[in-house]
């Protein structure tokens, strides 16, 4: 029972808030599929609206080929998991995961079975007759999942599953719900604030920001090929100099930015870059980990080191260019160092390792 | 704020509000315009000639005189009393403490008045106590002390020994509230003792410890059953009482009930406004590092157990002499009964107005009690859970009945429906369920709305998210999580209307619908066996109200003085 997922250019107001403004997607069959961005960028919104707890103002939310605009929550056969797990303390866990199970009218013998079954995919089996008070946030994470997964949903909804755990156990759980949406493949969206985690996860992220959708892909697209300003900046934290566009070559996809009088910069533009034109104003962004170890370039600049820090497996810097500019760049060990404060270095700049981007 | 546009109003809510509304327009605000328009409008025009009369008649001038200044020594009392009382019991260990702090609410289940009926028999001229010094010689028989002053000092004794632990319940909440590092801060940089408490501990306890002291005023300045057994008629809730009998041709009823009213509202409005700029409970607290609690050693925790087991003997006295009176075979002129008896129990039970009294109290408190939990969960729902215009109006409206005293109530539905099929003197029983209702559907309110913010939305979004529907969701979900607390609030609101003195007095007058309070007032103006039958009834209503109290407790643990509290 793999569905489809589509907003069609839904905007939902809150009293003079915008929180969605003409937003369309589409979420694949089986998929899993990330929402990221700041807080207040929509997310949560769009994936409430999918659940059916808010109502678009205008626009159509779709499964498969059905619009469900009026269809109550209730109707939607959604299984979601909270942000705060929402487990209801007065059932324990067995009935907590039945719940759903007993609202669908399924027979008794086949409820124990499936609950078995769920509670085993979440490795869980064995707490079944605990209230959620008496365990920890982890395992009430997985018995959230557990209950919204043993209805066998047609989409699976997650809002920030995991920003209750702690970070070691953020990671472990993210793969542990991949391998779970995997083995299911129940169209999933999962919403979260933290870009490492959709990276690490998605088949494809959606970023968000201000209400509305900048860029949907792979995750590989939009870390690597992000078409505006803020997409480059939110996935990671790249270097950015702001400068003007002196000329394009458009058979090359290049661009060169003058930064000051002293630097210019060849980078590339992204993959649609009909609207940009010389003297536009961009900036240029350089990842952290793309500034050393590069081939010898033609681009290459001396940079003389102001900070450094050793951090076990990476090694971090903080360089400054003749003009003035500054730029931070991470390595692994032991290929990254060890350099110390007041070295300079020649620093190799291929014009591919740049992505010039307009807001 | 969020606006609001036709196109998203929940309409289901808003026509609730509406009808919810037309309640409160129908049985608090017609009849307080019905009592404005009689004090203020003669013949069509607007006058204050009625006011002026209040000014210049010197009997009226002194029930006004007496009545704030029984509020307002009875609330200075309580505070003397409740304040070092409350710093013992929050910041100090000693023997018996949880025991003699559970003896400490006792007062709480008794209205005032039953327990004056007891005090006359220990403290009249020819009381226990008198008795007892003349015995010892230290009193001449002849010329007894008067120890009520005329009554007017009874009241003032009785008021304070039966509302001081409103005061304690406030004042304590509000210091265990006071976040630790707070006062560790303040040592940190010097202060300790009585200069800690002063400067720091004290002020931060203010809002609750004047949450309770306006409880504690109007509930002083506007008692009506008091005064009554005292017989002592120089009050403003007495005169309002004895001017219900021309009700049609005297204004003057209506201008006391005004006064009543806007002094009661304007001591709750002042303290709201000054509360309200200090609440400190929007700074959050640090991490509770254990409680600030010393355990007393050797002489000092036996000088707290016996302060405390003074204070708990000192205000257990109404109880203590209403039981003893209800038991008392013989007592007449003399420290304690010489016979012991169970007649007038039994007489209760044939008796033809006290033995009805009681079914018809049970009776008017259930059904009120139904009303006050339907109604309390519902708006309680709406102000939690839905938008809609007019929330903030349904808010304030329905906590009103806390600043509108029930003698005011009581005066205007006498009043304004004297004329339509609810007329009290031919059948009080609608308007005593709906005077009770509405006097006490802020505990309901109060205790639903706790829960449903407790209940984290989210725990129902869950339930619809998996195939509930709303009304599954309530049934399966927020009912049972939120049920101690209505059940709790129910079972308040039971009790205080079973403890209702002033809509009893006022809205029952014949014999066949007297509820318990009203049959106590009256039984107790029989010269013979009146003040034994009253107690008698009086003690059942002790145990009602302390058994409902008991439960309400278990269900709701520590936090039921809040209820007591509230103030809004």
């Amino acid at each position: 029972m793999l569905v489809r997922v589509s907003l069609d250019h839904v905007t939902k107001t809150f009293g003079s808030v915008k929180a969605l403004q003409d937003v369309s997607v589409g979420i694949d069959e089986g998929e899993l599929f990330l929402m990221v961005g700041p807080s207040g960028c929509g997310k949560t919104t769009a994936l409430r609206i999918i659940a059916g707890f808010y109502k678009p103002d205008t626009g159509s939310v779709g499964f498969d080929d059905k619009e469900v605009n009026d269809l109550p929550p209730y109707k939607r056969n959604t299984g979601m998991v909270f942000q705060n797990y929402a487990l209801w303390p007065h059932m324990n866990v067995y009935e907590n995961v039945a719940f759903g199970l007993k609202m669908r009218k399924v027979a008794p013998s086949d409820r124990v079975n499936r609950i078995k079954r769920v509670l085993d995919i979440v490795r869980m089996r064995e707490f079944a007759e605990r209230f959620p008070n008496q365990l920890s946030g982890g395992q009430q994470q997985r018995i959230a999942l557990a209950r919204a997964l043993v209805i066998e949903p047609s989409v699976l909804l997650l809002d920030e599953p995991l920003s209750n755990l702690d970070a070691k156990l953020r990671v472990e759980m993210r793969s542990e719900i991949r391998r779970i949406q995997k083995e299911l493949r129940i169209t999933t969206i999962y919403v979260t604030h933290d870009q490492t985690e959709a990276l690490a996860i998605a088949d494809r992220i959606a970023v968000m920001n201000v209400g509305s959708v900048s860029q949907v892909g792979t995750p590989r697209d939009v870390y690597e090929y992000p078409m505006n300003a803020f997409v480059a900046s939110f996935m990671g934290e790249p270097n950015m100099l702001g400068g003007r566009i002196d000329s394009i070559s458009k058979e090359s996809g290049l661009a060169r930015v003058r930064i000051d009088e002293s630097l210019v910069l060849e980078g590339r533009l992204p993959r649609e870059f009909s609207t940009y034109s010389n003297g536009d104003k961009v900036s240029c962004f350089i990842r952290q980990e793309s500034i050393l170890g590069n081939e010898q370039s033609e681009q290459n600049f001396q940079a003389k080191v102001t900070e450094a820090s050793y951090q076990g497996q990476t090694e971090h810097y903080t360089l400054e260019l003749s003009n003035g500019s500054v730029l931070r760049a991470v390595g692994f060990n032991p290929s990254a160092g060890p350099h110390v404060v007041g070295d300079t270095m020649t620093i190799q700049l291929p014009a591919e390792k740049i992505m010039v981007l307009k807001e | 704020m969020i606006g609001f546009d036709l196109k998203n109003l929940d309409t289901k809510a808003f026509m609730i509000f509406l009808v919810i509304m037309a309640f409160f327009t129908v049985f608090l605000f017609y009849p307080m315009a019905y009592v404005f328009e009689s004090a203020f409008v003669v013949q069509g025009k607007f006058t204050l000639v009625f006011f002026e009369l209040l000014f210049t008649d010197r009997f009226l001038t002194e029930a006004l005189r007496n009545s704030l200044i029984i509020g307002v020594t009875t609330t200075a009392s309580t505070a003397a009393f409740s304040l070092p009382l409350a710093f013992l019991c929050v910041r100090y260990g000693f023997p018996g403490k949880s025991w003699l702090q559970g003896l400490l609410l006792v007062p709480l289940v008794m209205p005032p008045f039953v327990g004056a009926i007891g005090l006359k028999q220990v403290f009249a001229r020819y009381g226990s106590l008198n008795l007892l010094l003349i015995d010892l010689h230290l009193m001449n028989p002849a010329n007894p002390v008067d120890w009520f002053g005329g009554g007017f000092w009874g009241i003032i004794t009785i008021e304070v020994l039966n509302l001081f632990p409103i005061m304690y319940l406030s004042i304590a909440a509000a210091l265990a509230n006071v976040d630790p590092s707070l006062e560790e801060a303040a040592e940190s940089l010097g202060a300790k003792g009585a200069t800690l408490f002063r400067k720091i501990t004290f002020p931060l306890t203010f809002p609750g410890f004047f949450a309770g002291a306006i409880i504690v005023f109007i509930w002083a300045f506007t008692d009506l059953g008091t005064p009554l057994i005292f017989d002592f008629s120089k009050t403003i809730p007495a005169q309002i009482f004895s001017m219900t009998q021309d009700i049609e041709t005297n204004p003057m009823g209506y201008v006391l009930t005004i006064v009543t009213l806007l002094v009661s509202v304007l001591a709750l409005l002042s303290v709201k406004r000054y509360v309200g700029l200090r609440s400190y409970e929007m700074m959050g607290r640090g991490q509770h590092v254990g409680k600030r609690e010393t355990d007393l050693k050797g002489w000092k925790a036996a000088a707290a157990s016996t302060f405390l087991i003074l204070i708990v003997l000192l205000a257990l006295i109404p109880q203590i002499s209403v039981i003893l009176t209800s038991l008392a075979g013989q007592w007449f002129q003399t420290i304690l009964p010489t016979q012991y008896t169970t007649q007038y129990f039994e007489t209760l039970v044939t008796h033809p107005v006290a033995g009805p009294s009681i079914v018809n109290s049970l009776f008017y408190s259930g059904l009120s009690t139904i009303i006050d939990i339907s109604l309390g969960f519902i708006i309680a729902y709406m102000l939690a859970r839905r938008r809609f215009p007019g929330r903030d109006i349904l808010d304030s409206v329905a906590m009103m009945p806390f600043a509108i005293p029930g003698v005011v109530i009581a005066f205007g539905y006498l009043a304004a429906f004297s004329r339509t099929p609810l007329n009290a003197f031919i059948n009080p029983v609608p308007l005593l369920v709906i005077s009770y209702a509405v006097r006490r559907l802020p505990y309901t309110l109060r205790a639903a709305y706790a829960g449903f913010q407790q209940t984290s939305v989210y725990l129902e979004e869950a339930a619809m998210n998996l195939g509930a529907s709303p009304i599954r969701t309530m049934r399966a979900i927020t009912l049972p999580l939120i049920m101690a607390n209505v059940v709790a609030g129910g079972v308040l609101a039971f009790s205080g209307a079973m403890m209702e003195v002033s809509d009893s007095l006022i809205l029952a007058p014949q014999d066949q619908y007297f509820p318990m309070t009203k049959a106590i007032y009256a039984l107790n103006l029989r010269l013979t066996d009146g003040a034994y039958v009253a107690s008698a009834l009086g003690v059942v209503g002790i145990i009602v109200v302390a058994t409902c109290f008991f439960i309400a407790n278990r269900l709701l643990g520590r936090s039921m003085g809040e209820l007591f509290r509230a103030g809004g």
